[in-house]
Formats: structure tokens, sequence, C-alpha cells
């Protein structure tokens, strides 16, 4: 019973951060879907996937998009035409630097060095992933 | 057109709670069994196991943030950068919550790519950490 009270407590706890985000998310997924046309979306993410993919890598690592977040927008650009390797890029590279307060934790506990090689071998990996699922999907 | 933009974002945002309830609900359950000593254990256990401390990672739940103090511990108590660099990338890229997202937004075939290829780029990041761990002092 007690840890079915903390499981529940837990899960509100995480709902109240998550959900208003989530749904700031869907708006800015909906905004897209309805005022950027696909002709942009295709020449921006749509025809060479060796700019596209890096380039869904780097914002994806630049924005700090919280958890869960980039779905829906990554979603949308997938309505819009965006190919599977750009979602992956976006999805994965998002998770890099998911808030300023956890990197921020990572650098004091591991230092700068470790930052830097990390975000620079996951941005190359996470490229070379999304030109793979490009590739195979 | 805001009331059209804001209907629409309702509706989707109904159509996917039952999803981001799921999958909080079950990261919580795996989070509460996954003890903080378990872990531990665990990649203490598999100090140079690059591929398990990356599985461990890929199967613990978010956030990252709670787990960097222990990973602190470990990395005082001699657990190499390799193994945390592991842990932390398989356990950034994919976990349990994400399942759910992942799999109702784009579908269980790019989910299982993302999976086997988190895998890799998991170990892959743990292999250089451990070849310039060698070179550079972290």
């Amino acid at each position: 019973m007690n840890k079915t009270k903390t499981i529940l407590i837990n899960s509100l706890k995480e709902m109240k951060t998550i959900l208003p985000l989530f749904f700031i998310a869907i708006i800015i997924g909906v905004l897209i879907e309805i005022y950027i046309p696909n002709s942009i979306i295709a020449s921006l993410i749509g025809k060479n996937i060796y700019l596209a993919i890096p380039l869904a890598a780097l914002i994806g690592i630049i924005l700090p998009i919280p958890r869960y977040a980039t779905y829906p927008i990554a979603a949308s650009l997938l309505l819009k035409g965006a190919g599977f390797g750009v979602i992956f890029a976006l999805v994965a590279g998002e998770v890099i630097t998911e808030s300023f307060a956890r990197e921020y934790m990572s650098i004091k506990y591991f230092g700068m060095k470790f930052f830097t090689v990390r975000t620079i071998l996951t941005a190359i990996l996470v490229t070379a992933g999304g030109i793979l699922i490009e590739v195979l999907l | 057109m805001i009331v059209e933009i804001l209907s629409s974002s309702f509706i989707k945002f109904i159509t996917i709670l039952p999803v981001i309830i799921i999958a909080i609900i079950v990261s919580q359950i795996i989070k509460l069994y996954l003890h903080e000593n378990k872990l531990k254990k665990s990649l203490k256990e598999n100090e140079k196991n690059i591929i398990k401390a990356s599985a461990i990672g890929i199967a613990t739940p978010g956030p990252l943030i709670g787990f960097l103090p222990t990973l602190k511990t470990l990395k005082d108590k001699g657990i190499p950068l390799s193994i945390i660099a592991a842990f932390i990338t398989g356990q950034t890229l994919i976990g349990p919550g994400r399942i759910f997202f992942e799999i109702n937004y784009f579908g269980v075939t790019f989910f299982i790519y993302k999976l086997v290829i988190s895998l890799f780029i998991a170990i892959a990041i743990g292999t250089c950490f451990r070849l310039l761990e060698k070179k550079i002092a972290f």
C-alpha cells in the first residue's frame, strides 16, 4: 500500500512538471502543421539527409527542450515530410542537453573535459545513427 | 484562429494523455524497485563491462539528474569514466518512459531501430572513453 502511494505521489509530481510543457510542445507542433508549408520543411530537412540530419542533431543538442517535449514537435515534422533519420537525430540530440541544471551538475561532478568529449562524440554518433536509420527505414 | 489552434492542441493532448500517464507510472514503478544500491552494485560488479553498463543505462528510467550523485560516488570509488559515460549515454537515449512515446508517435519499427542504434552509440562512447582515458586526464 505504501509503495502504491509512493508511486502515485511521485507520478503526480512528475506529471505536474511534464504535462504543461508537453501541452506547449503540442501547440508548437500544431503551429508548425498550420503555418509552415511542406515545401519549406522539405527544403530545410527533407532533401539532403547529409545536411538535414546533422542539423537536426545540432538543433536537438542546442535547444534545452524538456523531457518528452520533443515528441509532438518531431511528429509534426514527420507529418510535414521529414525523414526518420531526422526524427532520430532530433529526439536523440535533445537528450544530450536536457536541462541546464543537469548539465551544470554533470560538469561539476565529472569535469568540463568529460562533458565536452561526451557531447562531441554523441553528436557524431547520433548523426551517423540518423543516417543509418534513414537508409534502413 | 487561436481557438482553432488551441482546440486542435487540446484534442491532441487528450489523445496522448493516457500514453503520458502510463509512461510516467511505469517509469516510477521501475524507479521504486531499482534501488540506488542495486544500481551501485550492478555498475560495480560490471566495472569493466561497457556493454552491461550501456544496457543498465537503457533500462534505467529518467531523469538522469537523480542518478548523478550516485555516479559521482561511484567515480570517487574508482569506477572508470568509460563506464559512467556508457551508462549516461544509454540512460539518456532510451528509457522505459520513452518506449510508449516512440511507439505511439513513430511506430514499433522505429523504436526497435532506435533501441539497437542507441545501444551501439552507448557502447561506442564507452569504448572511446576507455581509449581516451589512457591519454587524457579527465
